[in-house]
């Protein structure tokens, strides 16, 4: 009886133009677009900066040294002679720009120590990538200086390197790959199950009542226990229908990426797309675990909206109600976005909805621990049951049911 | 076919209905006559299993209410005046899913519905989906849903509120044919002329207070040869000296 419930509101869902669009279609689109499209996109531009001639101004020109001038030209800058180099960095003439002072080049050259100044423009990233050709090819330029001063008074240069630092990326494989915006993925899978399985849940409880129609239900002879099943299920499937339709959004965009733009882009660019997050896969078995963590999520989201939409009188009132659920899930979220700086301890797996988040992103990153599976899922079982046993109460209170 | 004897129930101190007790016969139209807020829907709620008695006991179709809901609710069908429809589903879907709760099979509800399309005239309501439809239709439909079963007893709450006049008297006329050997109805209403023209009973109730029951000729009768049921019902509330108030709680506790 209780899928013969469900099966009303699922058809009601379905014939319902914007749940569609909201539920299966944005999902699949949307976070495909910013978990692979941002770092794609930021990976392109990198690669087609490091590519292009640079714009840089040059003021003082004439004490330019011809080694340091090379240095420049050779990371794919073209100097611009200018005599206010400030301006044309703020006007965005050039993308950065060199002020050396009088005589600079012969005070190299007598082993002074002259100074000179880079402007860039802080939080334009075309201006940043600029001073960062510049800054490379005055590095190169300070280590012959050296060198070569060394090289005069008589010392090998390879003095300076007493030791040499060997940096290694300890992360698994799938860490490394998951990147920086792993998170985003529990994140929208809970959000999503909200978003798709909140319309479903309104329109089975507030709008039931707002409708007339909730009265007409419970006078036909089904259980109260199997009503508030039915609206689960129903609120579950249209949640995790939106939930999965993400996640296949995330799956097919991530092959899509892998085998059709990153061959195409350099070097530096696959590794800032990697670094965001766009390459990550998962294993079969891992993949279960992510899916039972998505459903278990969905299903508390599902019991939570029909648990607190129950109450409301109508419709608009009832999304009022739920409006403030949107934060649960936001701080977990928070909370796994930091989670590098903070210490959560073993003790988040028994925190409901921050439990599996944790263990989906512990999914994403190649780091599940079998205990933290049972802890989290147990929890979360424990969890939805008190829930649904405070909607079953809900709809067997009269006060509760003819709210309107 | 349905017997209340003593209902009682309270709303946070508020008496909403008190010593509530009536006997509707099979073959019969019983009408619960009283304005609004008098406690007709509490009565019928709680004879409809959706409400709890604080005290007293009522049968429905020879089920207790308090004890047998489930039996009680596959025997009756309830229309009431604010009761709506699901939009996106069609008349011929809204009836299949209903008769589907009461277990009936795919065939049966399709027969059910020839049946009530020739006593209620569904024609474009069963193709259609509800969210089109007009007030009159909505309550064809509503009606039909809660007919689909076929059920022994019918609660009819208001059940013309709002409808124009043919509507209301598709309504009326569904009413009175649904009575049978094994059937009754029982007909709330604060509008005095349906009472007078359907019901073969009537019960007054006013303020929670149950007042009197008979035919419309006794009541008329019994408050001094009143012109009409209007007249009496002002005659009978009159006389049982309504306005006292009623005690906050029952002598002796909880009945």
């Amino acid at each position: 009886m209780a899928w013969a419930v469900a099966r009303k509101d699922v058809l009601s869902t379905l014939r319902d133009r914007r749940a569609i669009v909201s539920n299966l279609l944005i999902p699949v689109l949307l976070l495909p677009t910013m978990m692979l499209g941002l770092p794609l996109l930021l990976g392109g531009l990198f690669e087609r900066e490091q590519a292009s001639l640079t714009r840089i101004g040059i003021e003082g020109e004439a004490f330019l040294p011809s080694e340091l001038r090379s240095a420049i030209e050779a990371q794919r800058a073209e100097l611009i002679v200018t005599d206010d180099a400030l301006t044309q960095v703020r006007d965005d003439d050039v993308a950065a720009a060199l002020q050396l002072p009088e005589g600079f080049a012969e005070a190299v050259a007598a082993g002074d120590v002259p100074r000179l100044r880079l402007l860039r423009k802080s939080g334009n990233l075309e201006s940043e990538l600029a001073a960062e050709k510049v800054s490379r090819a005055i590095a190169s330029y300070r280590q012959d200086l050296v060198a070569e001063r060394l090289r005069s008074e008589g010392v090998d240069p390879a003095v300076l390197e007493p030791l040499v630092v060997e940096t290694r990326d300890a992360s698994r494989p799938q860490e490394r790959s998951s990147g920086q915006l792993s998170w985003l993925i529990p994140f929208f899978i809970a959000v999503w199950a909200l978003a798709g399985g909140q319309m479903t849940a309104l329109d089975a409880t507030a709008g039931e009542k707002e409708r007339g129609t909730l009265e007409a239900l419970l006078v036909a002879p089904v259980r109260r226990s199997e009503v508030v099943a039915g609206k689960f299920v129903a609120t579950l499937l249209s949640g995790l229908s939106a939930a999965f339709m993400a996640i296949v959004g995330v799956l097919v965009g991530g092959a899509l990426l892998r085998r059709v733009f990153l061959p195409r882009l350099g070097d530096e660019a696959t590794e800032m797309v990697a670094t965001m997050g766009g390459t990550f896969s998962i294993g079969a078995s891992d993949l279960w675990i992510l899916l039972g963590s998505a459903l278990l999520t969905a299903a508390a989201v599902a019991a939570m909206l029909i648990a607190v939409a129950m109450f409301a009188r109508s419709f608009k009132e009832a999304q009022t109600y739920v409006a403030p659920m949107t934060f649960l899930l936001i701080v977990p979220a928070l909370a796994l976005q930091f989670s590098d700086l903070l210490d959560l301890g073993r003790g988040v797996y028994l925190v409901p909805l921050m439990n599996v988040m944790v263990l989906m992103d512990d999914v994403l990153g190649g780091a599940v621990g079998g205990m933290d599976v049972l802890a989290a899922w147990g929890t979360m079982l424990a969890f939805i049951a008190v829930l649904l046993a405070f909607a079953l109460q809900s709809f067997r209170r009269e006060g509760v049911i003819f709210r309107t | 076919m349905v017997h209340a004897h003593g209902l009682r129930k309270s709303f946070g101190g508020v008496h909403a209905a008190w010593d509530v007790g009536f006997d509707v016969e099979p073959g019969t139209v019983f009408g619960l006559l009283g304005p609004n807020g008098a406690g007709k829907t509490t009565t019928l709620r709680i004879l409809a299993t959706l409400v709890r008695a604080d005290g007293g006991s009522a049968q429905v179709a020879g089920f207790d209410v308090a004890r047998q809901g489930e039996e009680v609710r596959r025997r009756i069908g309830v229309v009431n005046g604010g009761m709506g429809l699901y939009d996106r589903l069609t008349g011929r879907e809204t009836l299949h899913w209903f008769g589907g709760l009461y277990g009936m099979s795919a065939a049966a509800i399709e027969s059910r519905i020839e049946e009530l399309d020739g006593l209620l005239d569904l024609g474009d309501t069963l193709h259609r989906r509800c969210g089109d439809f007009s007030t009159g239709m909505k309550q064809k439909i509503v009606v039909a849903r809660a007919v689909v079963h076929d059920p022994p007893v019918l609660f009819f709450d208001e059940a013309t509120s709002g409808l124009d006049v043919l509507a209301r008297r598709a309504v009326l006329d569904f009413a009175r044919a649904s009575t049978g050997r094994d059937r009754a109805v029982v007909w709330s209403t604060h509008v005095m002329s349906e009472a007078e023209e359907l019901c073969d009973r009537v019960g007054v109730i006013h303020r929670g207070r149950w007042i009197g029951e008979g035919t419309v000729d006794e009541l008329k009768r019994r408050a001094g040869d009143a012109a009409d049921l209007e007249a009496a019902f002002f005659g009978l509330v009159r006389d049982a000296g309504e306005d006292a108030p009623i005690p906050e709680r029952p002598e002796g506790g909880r009945p």
